[in-house]
């Protein structure tokens, strides 16, 4: 598989001139001899919601904990709100909520005391934002930590990372809430934006920085592959579209602009869009439909649709 | 505002260190309660000494008469011979029927003699008593001062019969010990907990520096370590007034000998917190600080005083084990060997 060169990784995103909260410049974090992350640069800009989306291992965790001074860095250097992340660690914390891949609870103390507990070690004494996070996404704070489902926890760090009102927000792989409380946490994600709150976010998973983010940075295997708006993204990969007719039909009525692959399988039209889905939804419903299905593309796909490109650029350079 | 974390600290551990506490307060308040009966039979045991009687020769070298009270079930006697009260490595003197022994005193230097009846139909042995060539001190009140237990004791005169050396040596060595390894089992647990449990990425996700942190957990251990020596006197004082015997102590002393461990425990914690961070794994911490805590009572006399009671139990190995003094037995072998 070819690794992306330095040069062939693209900041579409820089265009706007702004604030900058993090900046990573050639981190390094070794684990022995085996790599961590490599040569990583990154920034995210006051005010968006940037997604920081890979497979497992691929660094993201080890970016984040760098950046929170969590992990001693091999090499590069992190400011955040202009400051360094080691020397200055205290103070970014002062400015930064966190919400950690894995952790664990403080045992057998109700959820309120622990929340409390937390908001007193970052010097805040009001409860306000804390209870109405907890009604928001249904936790009940008198429940005690050790009778927690995996899900509630979720919601605990969740609460934890964003009570004490900060002006920087890292979350560790936020995702693992039900449905319908998944879609309210967005949306207090984009709340928490418009009040002008910097949000960095990882992920595995492409729908949810799709649902959510302004920009994606992508890491494979401890090396940045792209950092991207995610409109852009979302034209580069396309949705698969999946309908089944109840008649027969003629593919050629569906050859728009934007619409790179069609098949037909079994009665099933099978499409890859990536613009103009209004025109493709109008041409489909002149049909019957027994049943559609509009699909985002894994994280594999996606990165397959990456090396492909890649490869071709570096055949264009040669 | 310092003191959240120490305070969250004891506050989710409170019940653990309330179970400590009552074990704390039950033994220390129990091992005084225990002394009139401790005495009664060490005083018993000390009865068989008179039950010997050894007749020395008015001039240099003449006989030495050694005799016994006969005992009821038993089919013959056996007569040890050593110049030292503890006799490890004693040499027969006698065996038979006879409750008497008459030999030439061809020696310059003290010597023991430990008399045992074999009783019937089996192959144990009862001692009658131990006496030796010089008179003075009782040979069991001195094995109690053997220069094999000063360097236990710090050199001082002990005495078992008395209830300030009975609490020296059951109380103090074995309270110390007891104390000191759950200091390092909690000051361990303390760091690794948070390390095993992820707990640290979150506490640190607040403005707490590293420095912070280990200041409020090592005072957590300090209030920790000054609520057991507070239940320790406490239960201490309780057991010492149960049995009147609270005169024969000055309240400082008690206090003083307490409160005076707490630089050892607190030792023991910045020991314990130390390796967890080191090793970053609980087993291993503990395994290196339970060895620190042994180690300290080896390298500190005074702390090192619960083997003193292994040397009261003056145990005859046996093909049934060892068993104490106070129901002593000699097996076939017959060798009397201490700890």
């Amino acid at each position: 598989m070819s690794k992306p060169k330095q040069g062939s990784v693209r900041e579409r995103g820089d265009t706007i001139s702004q604030e900058k909260v993090i900046e990573i410049r050639n981190l390094t974090k070794m684990y022995g001899n085996h790599v961590g992350v490599k040569d990583l640069n990154l920034t995210v800009d006051k005010g968006e919601i940037m997604g920081f989306l890979g497979p497992n291992g691929a660094g993201k965790t080890t970016t984040i904990r760098s950046c929170l001074a969590l992990l001693a860095k091999t090499a590069g250097e992190i400011t955040i709100f202009g400051l360094d992340s080691h020397r200055d660690a205290v103070a970014i914390r002062k400015k930064t909520g966190y919400l950690p891949g894995d952790f664990g609870l403080i045992p057998s103390v109700k959820v309120r005391s622990y929340l409390k507990y937390l908001l007193s070690l970052h010097g805040c004494s009001s409860t306000k934002k804390m209870v109405s996070l907890a009604e928001r996404l249904q936790l009940d704070l008198d429940r005690k930590t050790n009778e927690l489902s995996k899900g509630n926890k979720l919601k605990v760090g969740i609460v934890q990372s964003l009570m004490t009102d900060e002006d920087l927000i890292i979350l560790d792989e936020p995702s693992g809430l039900d449905p319908l409380m998944q879609q309210e946490f967005y949306r207090i994600l984009r709340e928490e934006k418009k009040h002008g709150k910097t949000v960095f976010m990882s992920s595995h998973n492409l729908a949810e920085v799709e649902s959510v983010c302004d920009r994606v940075a992508i890491i494979r295997k401890g090396q940045l592959v792209v950092v991207e708006d995610i409109q852009v993204l979302q034209e580069k990969t396309g949705k698969m579209l999946e309908v089944e007719f109840r008649d027969p039909f003629n593919i050629d009525e569906f050859k728009f602009k934007g619409v790179s692959s069609i098949h037909q399988d079994n009665g099933r039209l099978i499409l890859t869009i990536h613009e103009n889905l209004d025109n493709v939804i109008k041409a489909v419903s002149n049909h019957q439909i027994l049943n559609m299905n509009l699909k985002t593309y894994s994280l594999e796909q996606l990165f397959l649709k990456y090396y492909a490109e890649e490869e071709v650029d570096e055949r264009g350079d040669t | 505002m310092f003191g959240r974390i120490a305070f969250m600290e004891l506050k989710t551990g409170w019940k653990g260190l309330l179970i400590f506490g009552l074990l704390v307060l039950v033994i220390s308040a129990g091992i005084p309660l225990i002394f009139p009966t401790y005495r009664n039979s060490l005083i018993e045991e000390l009865e068989g000494a008179s039950k010997v009687h050894l007749e020395l020769p008015n001039e240099q070298g003449g006989m030495i008469t050694l005799s016994w009270e006969p005992v009821e079930t038993a089919t013959s006697y056996t007569v040890l011979e050593d110049n030292r009260s503890y006799m490890v490595t004693p040499k027969f003197k006698y065996m038979g029927n006879e409750t008497s022994i008459t030999f030439e005193k061809d020696f310059e230097e003290k010597r023991y003699y430990a008399v045992m009846a074999v009783l019937n139909g089996t192959s144990d042995s009862m001692l009658i008593g131990i006496t030796a060539t010089e008179k003075g001190e009782d040979p069991f009140q001195e094995l109690l001062k053997n220069p094999a237990y000063a360097g236990f004791t710090g050199g001082r005169n002990i005495s078992m019969l008395e209830v300030k050396g009975f609490v020296a040596l059951e109380y103090y060595g074995w309270s110390w010990m007891l104390t000191g390894l759950f200091i390092a089992y909690l000051s361990v647990s303390l760091i690794a907990s948070d390390l095993e449990n992820k707990r640290m990425d979150v506490m640190f996700s607040a403005p707490v520096s590293r420095r912070r942190y280990l200041m409020e957990k090592f005072t957590a251990m300090s209030f920790i370590a000054l609520f057991i020596v507070l239940v320790e006197i406490t239960g201490l004082t309780w057991g010492l007034a149960s049995i009147n015997a609270l005169n024969e102590f000055s309240a400082n002393a008690v206090f003083l000998s307490l409160i005076g461990s707490l630089p050892f425990l607190m030792i023991i914690a910045a020991v314990g917190m130390a390796t967890a961070i080191f090793f970053q794994k609980a087993r291993t911490g503990m395994g290196i600080t339970f060895a620190f805590v042994f180690a300290e009572f080896f390298l500190i006399p005074s702390a090192a005083s619960p083997r003193v009671l292994n040397g009261l139990k003056l145990s005859v190995s046996s093909n049934t084990g060892t068993t104490s003094l106070s129901s002593l037995t000699i097996c076939s072998k017959q060798e009397i060997s201490l700890f």
